[in-house]
């Protein structure tokens, strides 16, 4: 080890990037690792996964200490960019699902809060597995990827309707029905209405076509709240609501939707 | 043709059967009354019998606002009585004019005895038709209740279960295990805060009723905790009145829209955030809110069983007498409000702050 003006310069150091959004947490585990390895230089800190490329550009460290759950760009996500251009070690508080992954993908990872024997063992693992080239770990990271993140909504969860100066936010779960009213759709719930601007037909694309039926040209209703079907004048049938006193009529065109019930 | 078949609904071949039988029946019970034989009473019987369903059915089907249906279902038995007799003869080869003429006495006994049946017939069908309504009513009520002590039920399990999210407990430990070797005075105001919050949020702490003023303390605790471990990312404020704190409130809710700002809410999203929870009496409904100026709910962002929980569980304590209503924050962010009608006097419970010194 050669000391020249108080800056360590030394071939063997490791240089490591940490990430984490908790700054205390960041602090502990350069503290802990400050201890237990003391040729591991931490290079730089990150509070998310953003901006990996530039941390690797600018600093090419040979480790990454990386928390799985981070606002914007997430731990999986940053280890799915670093590729295997460096050696990477999962932080997690707990995570059932990522823990059993780990060791059966033979990946690194470290518990919160630590345990100082726990990351003795890993530093060790650590130290051999620095001589070989990073691990390929795609497969593991997709699966943990499915299982961490939840799949964007295909439908519509939430109607946004004013109300004054104010935008009312109503779960599509809470609405009975709704029912175009010349210029508007009405929007009701059990506990009153609003007016929206949406037209029918474009709630109908977005609205869970499950959950959600068409029983009129000017209506949909929630299946959900359907209390009974009677059948009606004409061809028509006529739909009673849970918890509400109007009725809606189904017309001809969709009275087969009714017909096996 | 089509356009007129639902005037014909209900003609089925029960109501065939059902007319056929009383027919044979009228027939039956009047023959030893009369000179005709019984086959030709049963004919009378059935032109008047058929013609007349045929006619109630749809004067029962007509769409008509203007008379009550039994008013059309009447006429419809009359005329029907009428056109029957008419047919009887017909069918029986004889001609219109003696029909009204020598043979009036006749026709007048078979158009009397269609209307009396028919009215008969109805009035029955009526009282059915009511009887069977009232037991759909019957049986709706009876769901209903039974929904509705389901969804209390739902909603006792659902606080049970509602968890202590084990990320947030090892993290703020992990803080606390480096703060214990750093900045001692600060592990001790953040464990403070976590045995706090684990006073009120651990299961078998939990209780049915609370108040308004210790569901606060321990959202307080929550955001301090945050408040420490997120640096500068999160500020929070609390807004409530004193006199408010003896409130009765059910327990659990506050907290989950505390976590739902700070989980999706700020979270996600900010450097810079902050969240308020304010209390207030609005003219005797309590209002109970938490405001982030976090990332905002997009329309297809999942709505999460934390507010379908406070649903379910506000409609099986208040009925309709309390509710959660989510709104837009301005500039950005989320609102959310648990109202609940008819607030309990402020006499009781805690003290309320010392009144001022009367003006005389």
């Amino acid at each position: 080890m050669a000391m020249s003006n108080g800056i360590v310069v030394d071939r063997r150091r490791v240089s490591a990037v940490i990430a984490d959004d908790e700054p205390l947490l960041r602090a502990q585990l350069r503290a802990r690792l400050g201890r237990l390895w003391p040729e591991l230089a931490i290079v730089h800190e990150m509070e998310s996964g953003r901006g990996v490329e530039a941390v690797i550009a600018e600093h090419a460290p040979r480790l990454f200490f990386l928390d799985i759950h981070m606002p914007g760009v997430n731990g999986l996500e940053a280890a799915r960019a670093i590729g295997r251009r460096a050696h990477v070690v999962f932080v997690t508080a707990f995570d059932q699902y990522a823990v059993e992954a780990f060791e059966r993908g033979a990946v690194d990872y470290v518990l919160k809060p630590f345990n100082e024997a726990r990351l003795a063992e890993t530093v060790a693992r650590l130290r051999e597995r620095l001589a070989t080239a990073p691990a390929a770990m795609e497969a593991l990271l997709e699966l943990l990827a499915a299982r961490a993140e939840p799949r964007p909504a295909e439908h519509l969860r939430w109607i946004k309707a004013s109300m004054g100066q104010n935008v009312r936010l109503i779960p599509v779960d809470e609405v009975l029905f709704f029912q175009s009213d010349e210029k508007y759709t009405r929007v009701v719930t059990a506990d009153g209405e609003a007016l929206i601007r949406k037209p029918i037909k474009e709630l109908l694309e977005e609205l869970d076509p499950d959950k959600f039926w068409q029983v009129h040209r000017a209506t949909i209703v929630n299946v959900d709240a359907i209390a009974s079907v009677r059948r009606g004048l004409k061809d028509q049938a006529e739909i009673a609501l849970k918890g509400h006193r109007e009725t809606l009529v189904v017309s001809r065109n969709f009275t087969h939707l009714f017909k096996q019930m | 043709m089509t356009r007129y078949a639902h005037l014909f609904d209900g003609l089925t071949p029960k109501r065939v059967g059902v007319v056929s039988l009383l027919c044979l029946w009228a027939a039956a019970s009047t023959v030893w009354f009369f000179k005709n034989t019984f086959l030709d009473l049963l004919v009378s019987a059935l032109c008047v019998g058929y013609t007349c369903m045929v006619f109630f059915t749809v004067a029962t089907n007509l769409q008509q606002r203007r008379v009550p249906p039994w008013v059309a279902q009447v006429a419809s038995i009359i005329l029907g009585s009428f056109a029957g007799t008419v047919l009887t003869g017909l069918v029986k080869g004889r001609d219109i004019a003696t029909m009204f003429s020598e043979r009036f006495f006749g026709v007048l006994i078979t158009m009397s005895m269609g209307i009396g049946f028919g009215c008969w017939a109805v009035w029955i069908y009526y009282h059915r038709q009511k009887e069977a309504r009232r037991e759909a009513e019957l049986a709706q009520a009876r769901a209903e209740r039974a929904q509705l002590e389901k969804s209390v039920l739902q909603a006792k399990l659902a606080l049970m279960q509602a968890q202590v999210e084990p990320h947030f407990l090892f993290n703020t430990l992990a803080n606390v295990q480096h703060l214990v070797e750093t900045d001692p005075p600060s592990a001790a105001r953040m464990l403070e805060s976590l045995i706090q919050y684990l006073r009120a949020a651990l299961p078998r702490m939990r209780e049915e009723a609370t108040t308004v003023g210790r569901e606060v303390d321990m959202a307080k605790a929550y955001l301090e905790i945050h408040a420490m471990r997120m640096g500068s990312r999160l500020a929070f404020a609390i807004d409530v009145p004193e006199a408010l704190r003896a409130q009765p409130f059910p327990p659990m809710m506050l907290i989950t829209l505390v976590e739902n700002a700070v989980i999706h809410g700020i979270d996600p999203c900010c450097d810079e955030g902050s969240i308020t929870v304010r209390a207030m009496d609005e003219g005797g409904r309590l209002r109970v809110s938490v405001a982030d100026t976090g990332e905002g709910i997009s329309p297809k962002k999942g709505a999460g069983v934390g507010l379908a929980n406070i649903r379910e569980r506000l409609k099986a304590l208040y009925g309709g007498g309390a509710r959660l209503v989510m709104e837009e924050n301005a500039p950005r962010g989320v609102v959310a409000t648990i109202e609940i009608d008819g607030m309990v006097p402020a006499a009781e419970g805690v003290p309320a702050p010392p009144a001022p010194a009367a003006v005389s």
